[in-house]
């Protein structure tokens, strides 16, 4: 049944695979260009124009009232020596490393959990739970939690209090906000590697499995010699995807902490925001965003450096 | 599987491809007016354009304002645009992306927030239009506080004429007061009565409540105890000029020796003792349970705690009444008094008026509409319901308030008549870098023991030095 | 890369469970069931609990114990919510903005995705990498110059301001070219063979058997676009030409003044439209992405 929305192997006929047309007109160089131009301009005119243009920026002062000034690699100097510059970044790795661990890992362990057998309205239905929070805006749940994790008077705490735990300050101490964070972040986010790792297990090929069960290979360790490594190329795409994306961290403490108290939930991209439009500073936010965006380029890299290790492509 | 079904399927797919190709185009172009903002009545015309913080509703509420308005002046055809923002730091940033957009609004209703931000580099000063219709202007200033308008006084000239206005008083339960047995404080309760007054609340009802409740914001937060304990954390000081002004509307003013050419907010004064003494105590009510640990990012709890009889006292302005009584609150179940006297019963406002930008394409008919606005009829328009205190002293009466409350609505006004040193927010050009750099270590300051105290004003500091430093 | 063909038939199916005996079997199951009922009620008990407050007044807003269940509903906030916001014409704009992005987003992904996929040229591998890279870079670091691009092109404080930008996707064409290249490579040949031009190669035989990835990008997109909140807040003036989320935050009213059951109310009316989108396009996603990330 699940198969009905995808080719099907009555389209499947004869022959080799080839990677490109074998057609008489190999000469239309041009043509594989018409395919990618709405593609490459838009990207070029809305991507790639301003990110130069944004590194240019980092050299000058301009506050959008009064003309541009040079100023040399004095923006570079300013947000090195910015104590809030430094701790902002620190805060973005650790919101990363954590984030993500809890992300992927709730995210893989509900997937296995709900593709083992289960009656299928049950699956249905804790799939479409599990992807629920995705579809709200991270600024509306943000406004609500906020009433959740009230210290006096929310729930979070109210339950709390049957299991004999005194009222958490959540969002006016640091390590009370950097929680809330992460944790309204992954409230909100595991949903989207959930259904990758849905689509990832889905794909693994029952004989797989039949002839690990013949090598006496069961339950969780099913998973660990079977499942792990089969999994391991979806892992990498999730994993990519969600340090992506926890980098460029925003909306939540934005809206949940104001990056407070002290700079204990400030991210980079606040930092970016606030110095260009809070405080006109644009030639300042720009060296911060050159800077984090060579951070990020960096890390991605490592993992595909890293990835040719531990992935195993079938 | 039969080829056939395959084929069915494919040419369905295609039909369907096309249809959603005809049909983007079709939405296209029909949308097209919407995806160009071109059906926006007025868009690109040569009308006065102003620009208010607020929703359609509230654009809505100023058409009665145009109305009247273009019955004097047929021959100046405005436009309100309100932009919608969550503070007013947001609403300047909206601002400034108009200014760079290439199309400035030609007046701004700007708050005490952005008031010397929009001075220093966008506003043009209003001191030609009021020396030319001084005979005018003399009805709307004898109905002004002065205090309001030395807030928009900058280096000796005036930039906006204030509009509304809020002071922080406090707030309180009366159910709460009642039941922890105790009357309605007195006009000069001091610092001391107040933290009785929160013990007696706690004493009488140990759950579910909490006897002072407030925010980390510029507005309202820790300012007001600053400015009670005689200090602030930015060192104040007055320009000078601005003395033709006072002396032409204010000559026989009591506090005429008061006013200045403007406040002047230049060095960080974190490390005064009397700043540590005043965090001690906001500190010291944390620590026993009285007030609660102050909430970053704007106070959206607070409404709701305090109408649900939550909340013992809480400082907050004119501008809350209505809000509670849509709340659901009852007019008895809520009363205001002036905040607590320590070393001065100094209290902290804020205000707003209209601006002309610099770039106004006609400023002496973005004057008339400034001038129009301060008018009587205009602002009894503006404001049917107290969600904000007017600032004509005449208008601050029981109609205002009535069916709504508190039944003190007098203190609203007084604040300012018995306590004339009273002063704005604390807001230099720089305004949002200040802000940041004090909300980012109240709640760190509050909710320690004294070395995280000692360390979090010793980073305000330290975070005020760089924030005034920039320009 | 190898075993499309194989992995095609399971798509979707459950892990078969070859546990022995029976009765562990069962337990197992029991015992899996009770904690993803835990973990449902972890991630569904907000979105209730802010319903049933959006249905009460202000006043009773924080009761504890708290009720996740609207009885007695209210609905006088979901009137002030009507009456505060121009709501038709922030669901208009905002259906404007994300339908047209999340088609757009179909066509330029399904297109580039094909030709990364299936064409060759040089520099392929190159300029498919730097389509990625612009994944990396927040959207916080590009938004002035794109803002001073807009100003030149007249679009100011227009909805194209906001659809033209976010047409071209660097995640829609990866997912995209991973679509084609699960797509059987011989389908072009034999169409070849019958004297189809390269276009009529993609659009009579590829395109249509993309039609699921594509729907998984527009999905997608909708979701995302549907709750963006940083760009129109830059990009958009005109309260005309606000989309819901920006709204929706103004609900809140300055000071805090706004009432926490109007807000809530804002909340669950914009989650409406992107629930109906989600419902409908659940399957697709599932399925499309098990193609997308497979491998």
């Amino acid at each position: 049944m699940s198969t009905a929305t995808r080719p099907t192997s009555a389209t499947r006929r004869g022959g080799a695979a080839a990677n490109n047309h074998p057609n008489g007109r190999q000469r239309q160089r041009w043509l594989p260009w018409a395919f990618l131009a709405p593609t490459i301009v838009g990207m070029g005119l809305f991507t790639l124009v301003p990110i130069v243009a944004s590194v240019v920026l980092a050299f000058f002062r301009w506050d959008i009232i009064s003309p541009p000034s040079f100023v040399g690699f004095d923006n570079f100097a300013q947000v090195a020596q910015d104590p809030t510059v430094r701790v902002s970044f620190l805060n973005t790795i650790g919101f990363v490393v954590v984030a993500v661990a809890l992300q992927l890992g709730l995210a893989l362990a509900l997937a296995i959990m709900v593709q083992e057998k289960l009656p299928s309205w049950l699956r249905v239905f804790f799939r479409s739970a599990f992807f629920f929070p995705l579809i709200l805006s991270a600024a509306s749940v943000s406004i609500f939690m906020r009433y959740l994790f009230n210290e006096q008077f929310g729930v979070v705490n109210w339950l709390l209090s049957f299991i004999g735990i005194p009222a958490v300050p959540w969002l006016t101490t640091p390590t009370g906000s950097a929680a809330v964070v992460i944790l309204v972040y992954v409230w909100q986010n595991f949903g989207f590697s959930f259904l990758l790792f849905i689509g990832g297990l889905a794909s693994i090929p029952t004989e797989t499995y039949e002839a690990a069960s013949l090598d006496g290979a069961t339950g969780w360790r099913k998973h660990v010699h079977v499942t792990l490594p089969l999994l391991s190329p979806t892992t990498l795409v999730a994993s990519v995807m969600a340090i992506i994306n926890a980098l460029q961290v925003f909306d939540q403490p934005y809206v949940l902490t104001g990056g407070g108290p002290g700079d204990s939930t400030r991210t980079a991209v606040m930092v970016i925001f606030e110095s260009a439009f809070q405080r006109l500073e644009f030639g300042q936010a720009s060296a911060i965003g050159v800077i984090l965006t060579l951070i990020i380029m960096a890390i991605t890299a490592l993992q595909f450096r890293l990835s040719k290790r531990f992935v195993f492509y079938q | 599987m039969p080829g056939s079904n395959g084929m069915l399927r494919e040419i369905s797919r295609r039909t369907a491809l096309g249809a959603l190709g005809a049909g983007i185009v079709g939405a296209t172009v029909a949308s097209w007016p919407r995806l160009t903002g071109m059906d926006i009545p007025g868009r690109g015309d040569n009308s006065l354009s102003i620009a208010i913080m607020g929703t359609a509703a509230d654009a809505a509420a100023r058409q009665r304002v145009i109305d009247a308005f273009t019955r004097v002046h047929p021959e100046i055809p405005v436009k309100v645009q309100a932009i919608q923002a969550v503070d007013w730091k947001d609403f300047f940033t909206k601002i400034l992306t108009m200014v760079a957009a290439g199309t400035p609004p030609d007046v701004v209703y700007v708050a005490t927030e952005g008031a010397q931000l929009f001075a220093e580099k966008l506003a043009h000063p209003l001191d030609d239009y009021l020396r030319r219709d001084a005979a005018d202007m003399k009805e709307y200033f004898a109905d002004v506080h002065p205090s309001l308008v030395e807030a928009f006084m900058y280096k000796g000239s005036l930039f906006q004429l204030p509009i509304d206005w809020n002071a922080a008083n406090m707030y309180y339960n009366t159910s709460a007061l009642q039941q922890a047995g105790l009357d309605r404080p007195a006009d000069n309760w001091t610092q001391v009565d107040f933290r009785n007054s929160l013990a007696a609340m706690r004493k009488a009802r140990p759950s579910d409540f909490t006897p002072y409740y407030w925010t980390n914001r510029l507005f309202g937060g820790v300012v007001p105890w600053l400015y009670a304990n005689d200090t602030s954390f930015l060192k104040e000081t007055k320009s000078t000029g601005g003395e033709w002004f006072w002396d032409s509307f204010y000559a026989q003013d009591p506090s005429r020796k008061l006013r200045s050419g403007g406040y002047q907010w230049l060095e960080p004064n974190a490390d005064d003792p009397r700043v540590y003494e005043t965090f001690d105590y906001l500190r010291g009510l944390v620590k026993d349970g009285l007030g609660v640990r102050p909430e970053e990012g704007g106070g959206s709890s607070l409404i709701g705690l305090f109408a649900s009889n939550r909340i013992g006292m809480t400082p907050a302005g004119g501008y809350w009444v209505e809000g509670l009584h849509e709340a659901g609150m009852a007019e008895d179940g809520f009363d205001v008094q002036f905040f607590p006297r320590w070393r001065t019963q100094r209290h902290q406002f804020g205000t707003a008026g209209y601006a002309i930008m610099k770039t106004a394409k006609d400023k002496d008919a973005a004057w008339e509409w400034v001038k129009f606005s301060s008018s009587l009829e205009a602002m009894r328009l503006v404001f049917p319901t107290p969600n904000t205190t007017p600032a004509r002293r005449s208008m601050v009466n029981a109609e205002l308030y009535a069916g709504r409350g508190p039944k003190h609505w007098k203190v609203f006004y007084d604040t300012l008549d018995k306590f004339p040193t009273t002063g704005p927010i604390p807001a230099p050009a720089q305004e949002a870098a200040v802000e940041t750099a004090l909300m980012k270590n109240v709640s760190l300051a509050v909710s320690g023991d004294e070395r995280q105290l000692k360390q979090a004003l010793d980073s305000m500091q330290r975070d005020l030095e760089i924030a005034l430093r920039r320009q | 890369m190898t075993t499309t063909s194989t992995r095609r038939v399971v798509v979707g199916q459950p892990l078969p469970d070859r546990t022995v005996k029976r009765k562990k079997r069962n337990w197992s199951m029991a015992g899996r069931i009770v904690l993803l009922a835990i973990a449902s009620v972890f991630i569904l008990g907000p979105v209730l609990w802010t319903l049933s407050t959006s249905l009460r007044p202000p006043a009773e807003s924080f009761q504890l114990p708290p009720s996740f269940l609207p009885i007695n509903p209210d609905f006088s906030s979901y009137g002030q919510v009507f009456k505060q916001l121009n709501i038709m014409l922030l669901v208009l704009n905002s259906a404007l903005v994300t339908g047209l992005i999340a088609v757009g987003q179909m066509l330029t992904s399904a297109l580039a995705g094909y030709a990364f996929a299936n064409l060759k040229f040089r520099g392929r591998g190159a300029l498919f990498s730097i389509v990625l890279a612009t994944m990396m870079v927040p959207v916080q670091v590009t938004i002035v110059p794109v803002f001073m691009l807009i100003r030149g092109m007249g679009l100011s404080d227009t909805l194209l301001a906001l659809i033209l930008p976010a047409l071209p996707t660097a995640f829609g064409t990866f997912l995209m070219r991973q679509y084609f290249l699960g797509l059987p490579a011989d389908l072009g040949e034999a169409a070849a063979i019958d004297g189809a031009s390269p276009w009529r190669t993609f659009r009579s035989v590829y395109a249509p058997l993309a039609v699921p990835g594509m729907a998984i990008v527009g999905i997608l997109a909708f979701n995302y676009h549907w709750n963006e909140f940083f760009r129109p807040l830059i990009m958009t003036i005109s309260e005309q030409n606000f989309t819901l989320p920006l709204g929706l935050v103004s609900l809140q009213g300055n000071l805090g003044t706004g009432s926490i059951s109007v807000v809530l109310a804002g909340v669950i009316l914009s989650m409406i439209p992107a629930l109906v989108v989600f419902m409908f396009g659940q399957r697709a996603l599932r399925d499309g992405l098990t193609a997308g990330t497979g491998k």
